[in-house]
């Protein structure tokens, strides 16, 4: 489903993001990304979005090369993933519900089928209940379950994390990445960037280490 | 809904299914959405962006009625002198019959062949009316408005010709000259008299004007604008997170740009209204005093306020401003808010 090609990202005050990274994902793989603060986990993943384009090198996401990819086809592939911030990105004026409807208001369906997804996805994140609230009401934990919903609501075939539990405490963030668990045995292909090795070594998938844009490491977590 | 080129993550997950490394639960079967149902999407998209952008108006009514407020200001200088214009070119119509033509008649000619005469006239092309003045007729007026009746009865036979008093039907200053040369040929006239200098002097006034109506309404159309982009774009400013958001999540630039084009037209829809209302209120202010005025010219002339007609493309024009001014601030801020 993914795959990097000699991947080089620098960007224009001369730091060096990735270097000539290459590795291959397969359609419903569980993967880690890890490594310190700046060895371009963020910076894989801004790839992966379109965020950013490649400096050198290819980035394949299911056989289109992202580094040509039309500005106007950009918000049709990022329709097609999940996406889950550190700082979860919640639009605080919104209810809980308009937060996880946001992703099908935009590929325009209707409010039935809104209203009946944002119910299986909040259902799944456990706030099913939490729907009228807004975020202000939820406690981090929550409000990181809430930025799931919306990242598994229009059901994406990739999903991608960026140091979703970097602001929980351990047992937060052993219950967000059983979320997400959960989620890949659906189906759904996960990526999550995190430093939290303690973490990533308990889920035992794969995990890809990062130091200062190369990649140094990539197998199972001890 | 436009069919688009992008990487099939779905198909590439059935493909990569049979390489999976830890076997996962089979994924339930995903259909896309009927065509009714984008449809219905679609609808309920742009019902969500109007309610949003009515909401966001109401929410800071003070603010959006003053906006408003200064759009419908400026709207009115245009249109408040168009409608001075119209009432000034009605007016002009009004003194047409200022531009009537003396025909006097030679002295030698009776009531009867004066009558018979004016009835010619009045079936001449150009001609809206022909008035006969008898001799009698044009003594006794004379010495009413003379001041000189005394003298007048001293004088053994009455000196003043009959005329034809003849209202043309245009104010064109070719056509009335031609029809004043084809009355001072008729048999019996002794003189066919017009006076054009105030027809030329009130159409250059009026050509002036509305070169001068056109120069402002375009400085104003694009103050507007300038007036539009900006609360724009103090809007964009204001919702930039969640314009990221949006993007993020797979927003188009269309998406984006919507809520923002209905507040652009709410925007000029309010201005519309409120400078059609102070229009009206004006006008009809003015009027009073304008009645007094033409009263004592003998004339019973009086504004007319805003048609209702023209009201409402005021109104249509002034939403339909704001819708560009509002695409104009969103192309030029769009750019801007990539995701970060």
């Amino acid at each position: 489903m993914i795959r990097f090609e000699q991947v080089g990202k620098r960007y224009s005050n001369g730091h060096v993001g990735l270097h000539e990274l290459s590795f291959q994902v397969e359609a419903g793989e569980f993967l880690f990304i890890t490594g310190h603060s700046g060895a371009g986990k963020s910076t894989l993943l801004r790839l992966l979005l379109a965020m950013e384009r490649p400096t050198s090198g290819r980035v394949l996401l299911a056989g289109q090369d992202l580094s040509t990819i039309t500005t106007a086809e950009i918000p049709f592939l990022r329709r097609q993933i999940g996406v889950v911030f550190q700082n979860h990105q919640l639009l605080f004026d919104r209810s809980v519900f308009d937060n996880v409807a946001l992703p099908l208001r935009i590929q325009g369906l209707s409010r039935d089928e809104i209203a009946r997804r944002v119910e299986a996805a909040l259902a799944r994140v456990s706030l099913r209940d939490r729907a009228r609230d807004f975020p202000n009401d939820l406690s981090t934990g929550q409000q990181q379950r809430v930025g799931i919903a919306r990242a598994i609501v229009h059901e994406p075939a990739l999903l991608l994390a960026d140091e979703p539990t970097g602001n929980l405490d351990p047992r937060l963030a052993a219950e967000i990445m059983n979320v997400f668990e959960d989620i890949n045995a659906l189906g759904t292909t996960v990526l999550v960037a995190s430093h939290d090795l303690a973490l990533i070594a308990r889920m035992r998938h794969r995990m890809l280490t990062l130091q200062r844009g190369r990649l140094i490491g990539d197998g199972a977590a001890a | 809904m436009k069919p688009r080129r992008q990487p099939n993550l779905k198909a590439a997950e059935h493909r990569g299914a049979t390489r999976r490394t830890q076997p996962a639960a089979p994924r339930r079967a995903r259909r896309g959405p009927s065509l009714m149902s984008l449809l219905q999407g679609w609808l309920d998209a742009h019902n969500a962006s109007l309610r949003d952008s009515v909401g966001r108006l109401l929410g800071q009514p003070f603010g959006s009625f003053f906006t408003c407020l200064v759009m419908g200001v400026a709207l009115c200088l245009p249109m408040g002198l168009a409608l001075l214009l119209d009432n000034v070119e009605r007016l002009s119509g009004t003194w047409q019959h200022a531009a009537r033509i003396s025909v006097f008649l030679e002295l030698s000619v009776s009531d009867a062949e004066g009558q018979a005469l004016r009835d010619d006239i009045a079936a001449m092309p150009l001609v809206e009316q022909a008035e006969w003045i008898s001799r009698e007729r044009a003594l006794r007026e004379f010495q009413a408005v003379s001041g000189l009746a005394e003298a007048l009865r001293e004088l053994p036979d009455n000196p003043l010709p009959g005329s034809v008093l003849v209202t043309p039907a245009s104010v064109d200053k070719a056509e009335l000259e031609g029809l004043r040369q084809r009355l001072a040929e008729l048999p019996g006239v002794e003189l066919a008299q017009l006076d054009l200098q105030w027809v030329e002097r009130l159409g250059a006034i009026l050509a002036l004007a509305d070169r001068f109506l056109f120069g402002v309404t375009v400085l104003l159309v694009l103050t507007l604008l300038l007036v539009i982009g900006n609360t724009i774009r103090l809007h964009i400013e204001n919702r930039r997170k969640e314009i990221e958001v949006i993007k993020l999540v797979g927003g188009t630039d269309g998406y984006v740009r919507r809520p923002f084009l209905y507040l652009g037209a709410l925007y000029g829809l309010g201005a519309g209204l409120l400078a059609w209302l102070v229009l009206a209120f004006g006008l009809a202010w003015l009027d009073a005093a304008v009645v007094r005025l033409a009263g004592l010219y003998d004339s019973d002339f009086s504004l007319v306020g805003v048609p209702v007609a023209d009201g409402v493309y005021l109104v249509l024009g002034a939403a339909l401003l704001g819708y560009i001014g509002a695409w104009l601030a969103v192309a030029r801020h769009l750019r801007e808010l990539a995701p970060r």
